[in-house]
């Protein structure tokens, strides 16, 4: 504490309980102030945390997995599986004869699972009405304030392979 | 406060104690008188002297007391203990250089003069300089005070502590200041001048 | 020791509540410029982690202006 305090004559204890009553007061007000710094440097720290872990955070690598075979899914039709990892629920939509589009099933509102609408060609959240593009998961409508992150797709021997997860920019 | 400040002519005091009266009746510490009521020298002479809390600019017994009981407000009055807080020790009683301050052991509570607060922050006047009937305790603007002969001063020196109150006391025109300690009278001039700060 | 002054111990807590209140402003800001930046963050815009922490920086460096101009009037009032 002795670095936040200015230099003075008095010792700490004769300031802090002053005998005369308007320096009271002036203590009570001094010490807010002092932790009302406090707390505005431990938000700087919080801060420079996110900037740490943003300045060493390793491009995610995502391992190549095959989904589904190649004609598995009639058009129109979807498929569920996860990917990367067994606890991230994607969903699979063949859009036409030849393109598929796959998505992050979680919705970037609350994470409820969307589920596609073939009446409306679009993603569809149940929870809050919240609406995807089936092109490239773009919010159409609701609450979500970013887009669904798109699961990049190949085809390789007769079978439908993910290799990577795209994340948009900008919501 | 108001424009009003106290002074003390210790030599206008006729005994009378109505002071001490006064004093005794307020409902805050009905019984006990705040009065400092002195008989100088009780089988030598009928001079007696009243006095008051003088509210020290930087009162001693505040600074002297343990439990932060004692307080001066913005307007310069030093307040009685504070009650949650007073635990007898007599510390102020002791640190005092005019033993204002009373400790009562039935109630282990300090008591003194606060200058009648509830009467002075609204303009009224405290009580002994109200009932006291030659204005040994005045409670007066400054400029009334100069009809008088003595002059009022406000500077004391305890050996050497130099004190300067809020109350006034009244001495000879060619007094500068009082000096509470009694070898200050005892010698030379010189020596007077030696023993006290500049 | 303080030889309070009325009046010039009024001013003196006059513009210590006025800048309490201005750090209680920046603090607020500053609140919300965490979390915008967490959010921003988690949502995978790396790019806002540095401007956030520049902005939160000069909120901070604000704050301790602030926090040294309170203890700069409480020792005035105090040598009157």
């Amino acid at each position: 504490m002795s670095l936040l305090r200015s230099p003075s004559s008095e010792p700490l204890w004769k300031e802090e309980f002053s005998v005369f009553t308007a320096d009271e007061r002036y203590v009570t007000r001094r010490q807010f102030v002092k932790f009302l710094s406090l707390a505005s440097v431990g938000m700087f720290v919080g801060n420079l945390w996110i900037l740490a872990k943003a300045y060493f955070a390793k491009p995610p690598t995502y391992p190549a997995s095959a989904i589904a075979e190649v004609g598995e899914i009639p058009v129109k039709g979807v498929k569920l599986f996860s990917y990367p990892g067994p606890d991230d629920r994607c969903i699979v939509v063949r859009t036409s004869e030849e393109e598929y589009v796959a998505y992050s099933q979680k919705c970037t509102h609350l994470s409820c699972a969307v589920y596609y609408s073939a009446k409306n060609d679009r993603l569809e959240c149940p929870c809050h009405q919240g609406f995807f593009s089936i092109k490239d998961g773009s919010v159409l409508q609701g609450p979500p304030p970013r887009s669904l992150p798109k699961i990049v797709l190949q085809t390789a021997g007769g079978k439908l392979v993910a290799t990577g997860v795209e994340v948009s920019e900008n919501g | 406060m108001h424009g009003y400040e106290f002074y003390v002519d210790p030599s206008r005091c006729i005994g009378c104690q109505s002071c001490v009266k006064a004093c005794e009746e307020c409902e805050t510490h009905r019984g006990k008188s705040m009065i400092n009521f002195d008989f100088i020298d009780r089988s030598g002479t009928t001079a007696t002297a009243a006095y008051v809390c003088w509210h020290c600019e930087e009162p001693t017994c505040a600074m002297a007391c343990p439990a932060d009981a004692i307080k001066k407000g913005e307007d310069g009055v030093v307040q009685s203990s504070l009650k949650p807080r007073c635990i007898g020790c007599s510390n102020c009683v002791l640190a005092c250089p005019f033993g204002i301050p009373k400790v009562f052991p039935e109630l282990e509570q300090m008591m003194k003069c606060d200058m009648c607060y509830d009467r002075t922050s609204i303009g009224k006047r405290p009580m002994c300089a109200t009932v006291c009937p030659s204005q040994a305790l005045s409670y007066v603007r400054p400029e009334n005070i100069t009809r008088r002969r003595e002059k009022p001063t406000n500077v004391f020196y305890f050996g050497k502590q130099k004190i300067v109150t809020r109350v006034h006391m009244m001495v000879p025109e060619t007094s500068d200041s009082v000096s509470l300690d009694v070898l200050d009278y005892m010698w030379e001039e010189s020596d007077v001048a030696f023993a006290q700060p500049q | 020791m303080a030889k309070p002054d009325f009046t010039t111990q009024r001013r003196g807590l006059v513009a210590i509540d006025g800048a309490m209140a201005l750090v209680i402003i920046l603090l607020v800001v500053q609140i919300w410029l965490l979390s915008a930046a967490l959010e921003g963050f988690l949502a995978g815009h790396h790019r806002v982690a540095l401007p956030a922490a520049i902005f939160s920086g000069l909120l901070l460096a604000c704050c301790l202006g602030l926090n040294a101009f309170v203890d700069r009037v409480d020792r005035e009032s105090r040598k009157e």
